[in-house]
């Protein structure tokens, strides 16, 4: 007897119906790099996964006038490979092209990298720094809600039963903003990383910083935007000075949120350098 | 299940559990036993297949999700005399085969990699191996051969 059954969608419209199915538990199933892991070891809780990974309308990478829509099929290979993606979002292609090995990224998707929403997760810092949505859809309806209020927690997400990650939308930045993603890891293809960081920002005519973003990965519990240390530094002319001292607001704002901790000597000295280095790598003029 | 997909270019239909990994189907259903389990959890490459093109784990790929798909294992890399083909021959000749379990899925990345491009770096060749391990040869001879070839099919 198979754990579980197998079943293919073909488009979101079928995917939804056979997740929301009451009478067999279902599971998307996109390019199965951590469900096949979790299966290995673990009794799978549900008797039946619906394969999303080739779903047409979930494999696009498009610009629609101001907005960019990645589809939640999109693999890491896809996703680094897109024009679109290369010219508006830079911390997001960075950040796939930082995941595992080739295999990994021809076969992990976005949304899978989300939903499971590990605290090292490497698509997050880029997505949340990007104000992205992301777009679910179920039996009972559509509904979109910011990455950053989907991601509760380390593997927690405000994904209900039968609910499917569709695609995920974010604005397009302003004409001159660029972006950064930059991660620690102990190996350079396959850590898993412990710290990373995605930055966006642009000067303004007289050099100082007009717009700015940043985002740190696997710092706090759920992946949000350090607005506090966006505001000191917006209006500023970006010296070592300014640049170090934003570096080290990021690690105080993240003590506040998870006060200390047997790893935070470490991460104290890390963040900093990372927050510094990938601000740094946006505002370069 | 039925599961039907091309391997190596020939069609086959096999009845198997769907809760297997397409490494499985391979090895127990189809006798290909090229691919190698190492550690079964996507973190060697010892079971590297290609599936439409591209560089997968197969001991993280469904069997089913195969099911219309094409996949070359190493059983279907080989001069057309069915011998070893220029990357396989570059392999021996640099020296770059030890215990030869990683050799299989090493093949499969490299010829993923030329699939791409035929003008890699030598850090583009490490990066298209960072997923596959070897505990003997030390990289080296590897990118070697892969480098050689890479010039060699540019010539050809
Ligand atoms: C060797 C190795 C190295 C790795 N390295 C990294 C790394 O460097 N960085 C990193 O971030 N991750 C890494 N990972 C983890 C993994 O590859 C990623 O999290 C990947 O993005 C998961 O996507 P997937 O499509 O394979 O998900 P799957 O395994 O198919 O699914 C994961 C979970 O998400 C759910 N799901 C999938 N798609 C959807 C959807 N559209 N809507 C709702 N739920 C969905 C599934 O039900 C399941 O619970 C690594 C994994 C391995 C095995
Ligand atoms: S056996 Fe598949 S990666 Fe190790
Ligand atoms: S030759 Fe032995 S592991 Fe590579």
């Amino acid at each position: 007897m198979p754990r579980f059954d197998y079943v293919r969608a073909h488009s979101v419209a079928e995917a939804v119906q056979l997740l929301g199915d009451p009478e067999i538990l279902s599971r998307p199933l996109g390019g199965g790099t951590d469900v096949l892991v979790f299966v290995r070891h673990e009794k799978p809780p549900y008797d039946r996964l619906v394969d999303i990974s080739r779903v047409p309308e979930m494999k696009i990478i498009e610009r629609h006038g101001g907005e960019i829509v990645v589809g939640a099929a999109v693999t890491y290979t896809e996703a680094a490979e897109s024009p679109v993606l290369q010219e508006a979002a830079a911390c997001l292609v960075e950040a796939c092209l930082s995941v595992g090995g080739p295999a990994i990224r021809n076969a992990g998707t976005l949304g899978g990298n989300v939903a499971n929403a590990a605290a090292c997760a490497d698509s997050l810092p880029s997505l949340v720094c990007l104000d992205a949505v992301a777009h679910l859809c179920s039996r009972s309806g559509e509904r979109a809600l910011l990455v950053s209020d989907l991601v509760t927690g380390a593997n927690r997400t405000a994904l209900q039963r039968g609910e499917l990650i569709t695609h995920f939308t974010f604005p397009v930045p302003p004409a001159g903003v660029r972006s950064a993603f930059t991660k620690l890891g102990r190996r350079n293809a396959q850590a898993i990383s412990r710290l990373s960081m995605a930055a966006a920002g642009r000067l303004d005519a007289q050099g100082c910083v007009d717009f700015v973003r940043l985002s740190p990965g696997a710092a706090t519990s759920q992946p949000r935007r350090f607005t506090e240390v966006e505001a000191m530094l917006l209006g500023q002319e970006p010296t070592d000075e300014l640049l170090a001292a934003a570096g080290s607001q990021t690690a105080e704002v993240m003590i506040g949120m998870t006060g200390r901790r047997w790893s935070t000597e470490y991460k104290e000295v890390a963040i900093q350098a990372l927050a510094e280095r990938t601000l740094r790598r946006a505002l370069a003029g | 299940m039925l599961i039907q997909f091309t391997v190596n270019k020939k069609s086959v239909a096999v009845e198997a559990p769907a809760d297997i990994t397409l490494l499985d189907l391979l090895r127990d259903y189809l006798g290909l036993t090229g691919a190698k389990e190492g550690c079964a959890v996507g973190e060697c490459g010892a079971c590297s297949v290609l599936m439409d093109g591209r560089l997968v784990n197969s001991c993280l790929v469904l069997a089913p999700q195969a099911d219309g798909s094409e996949i070359l294992t190493i059983e279907g890399v080989h001069a057309p005399d069915g011998g070893l083909n220029d990357l396989q021959e570059n392999f021996i000749t640099y020296g770059a085969v030890q215990c030869g379990i990683c050799i299989p899925g090493m093949v499969l990345a490299g010829e993923a990699l030329l699939l791409e491009t035929l003008t890699p770096t030598r850090a583009e060749i490490r990066t298209a191996l960072a997923g596959n391990l070897c505990r003997c040869t030390g990289y080296q001879q590897i990118v070697d051969a892969i480098e050689a070839t890479a010039q060699q099919r540019r010539n050809q």
